[in-house]
């Protein structure tokens, strides 16, 4: 089966050295084809996708070094090996340093032929293979978000719907003690819930993020920050802790996608609140400031020690335990700070131990003509 | 009112069904199951239901979507109030409960997350029949 044969292509301006290289070939599991100058050889590295390419470094037209850097920019799994008839070190090295597999210097017998091509067959299936075993590694991080998604949060959701349903059922038979027992349950397996969003959140962030870039509009910050608010209420009233609104009248939009921009302001806010005392406050601000505009998210809470803050955008980060003991994921800021970077953001972080933390979002302001 | 409601379930979590029906049933409505997508359609297809709550994560993906798209085509179909309930907010991309940002599939449906609070999914599907019928008084 042709398809099976490994494609040689030979680019040289030297018509015997193609004929010969053909002849030497010939008969071997090859399928050959060759070029007389750059142009004609970069013409074939599309048609004909060779695995490797021989490429003679001197020749009219286009250079070697030149076709050398063309064709791999075109695919660089391709195996480049140059031919070079005045066998300087210096130019094999200078054509090794841009990215040729080998080189064979003229003249060569058709044993080193042979050898060198086997030789470059070979890097070509290693390079193919790597290639391949990285994508499978890309699918299979894709696939465990799948896996994380149905096989684990399908039973969990059965369990918490069944226990809501049982709840429901004795309503007017249980006791306090055991209703309160039903409720921590519910509690539990809420977490867990949202444990598992986290986890697929961080896990499909990277390509998520890619995403949302496609359909970036004008977004309005007030109401990204109205809507992280509501996001935490349950939590904020939970602790009494009032969260104190200043945002600049004439702020501008940024160009973003909202939802994911509440997301990480979402994180931030509970945050501030898991770390806070019961009754404290929180203060959140957005002005545009120069060509940014600048979201600020303030706590009175325990704060970050100093050796510490380096780490807190990393993922599983978790901070020393807060005043009540909750912990986190570990994972609210660091996906925060893949989605402020998407919007060609910033974060910026200032805290003291004991005294408290200040986020700063920076975010671009929508440019005109955009 | 909900007595005589008939409704059908579609979802491959026959765990996750029994949840459901232990709120539905005492609610009075009288509901039938599918566990996959095919039987699920047939029952559609051979019987009138009120209202058809429906899962989008079976089988080999999202093929509660595929039956949603096959309802929309049909006249008859289409007019049935639809409950998705899927475990999938972030596919589905909508933040925050009560606000669904998803595409309707049918004249009447909206979208709940799973596991779902009993007092929302009666009142989901009570409010969803109620809409579908002031739609067919109003259209005829």
């Amino acid at each position: 089966m042709v398809e099976d044969k490994s494609k040689i292509l030979i680019i040289d301006d030297e018509e015997v050295v193609l004929d010969s290289c053909t002849q030497i070939l010939e008969g071997g599991p090859y399928q050959v084809a060759t070029a007389m100058d750059g142009t004609f050889g970069l013409e074939l590295v599309q048609e004909f996708h060779p695995d490797v390419v021989f490429v003679d470094l001197k020749m009219p037209g286009i250079q070697g070094f030149e076709v050398l850097d063309r064709i791999h920019s075109f695919d660089p799994t391709i195996v480049a090996i140059v031919i070079t008839g005045y066998a300087t070190v210096n130019s094999a090295v200078e054509a090794i340093k841009k990215g040729a597999y080998d080189f064979l210097p003229k003249p060569f017998t058709p044993d080193e032929f042979r050898v060198i091509t086997r030789r470059g067959l070979e890097r070509r299936k290693l390079v193919t293979e790597t290639t391949a075993l990285r994508r499978e590694r890309e699918m299979l991080r894709d696939q465990f978000a799948a896996i994380l998604s149905h096989e684990l949060k399908s039973p969990i959701s059965a369990v918490q719907q069944n226990l809501f349903a049982l709840e429901s059922q004795l309503s007017d038979q249980l006791d306090e003690e055991q209703s309160n027992r039903i409720t921590r349950m519910k509690s539990s397996i809420d977490d867990l819930l949202k444990l598992i969003h986290t986890w697929l959140r961080v896990v499909s962030a990277d390509a998520d993020i890619q995403k949302i870039q496609e359909d970036f509009q004008p977004t309005s910050i007030e109401s990204v920050i109205t809507k992280a608010i509501e996001g935490v209420q349950t939590q904020s009233t939970r602790k009494d802790i009032e969260i104190q609104i200043k945002i600049e009248e004439t702020l501008r939009p940024t160009h973003g996608d909202e939802i994911t921009l509440v997301e990480a302001l979402v994180n931030l806010l509970s945050n501030a609140i898991k770390y806070s005392r019961m009754g404290s406050k929180i203060f959140v601000t957005a002005e545009d400031k120069d060509d940014e505009i600048l979201i600020s998210v303030a706590d009175r809470g325990v704060g970050i020690s100093e050796e510490d803050l380096p780490f807190i955008f990393g993922d599983f980060y978790v901070g020393e335990a807060s005043p009540d003991g909750e912990r986190g994921s570990g994972l609210g800021l660091g996906i925060t700070k893949r989605i402020v970077e998407a919007h060609n953001g910033s974060i910026s972080v200032d805290s003291a131990l004991g005294k408290g933390s200040t986020f700063v979002i920076h975010l671009p302001l929508v440019t005109p003509n955009r | 009112m909900t007595e005589g409601k008939k409704l059908l379930i579609i979802d491959d979590d026959p765990d996750f069904v029994e949840g459901i029906l232990a709120i539905l049933e005492p609610a009075g409505y009288d509901v039938e199951t599918a566990y996959n997508p095919k039987d699920g359609f047939d029952a559609l297809e051979s019987k009138h239901y009120d209202l058809l709550l429906l899962d989008i994560m079976m089988g080999r993906g999202a093929e509660g979507v595929m039956i949603a798209r096959k309802m929309r085509k049909d006249p008859k179909l289409r007019q049935i109030p639809v409950l998705i309930i899927t475990g999938i907010r972030e596919q589905i991309a909508y933040l925050f409960p009560g606000g669904p940002v998803h595409p309707h599939f049918v004249d009447v449906d909206e979208l709940v997350e799973k596991p779902v609070e009993p007092e929302l999914l009666l009142d989901r599907v009570s409010a969803l029949i109620e809409a579908s019928e002031e739609r067919k008084a109003e259209g005829s």
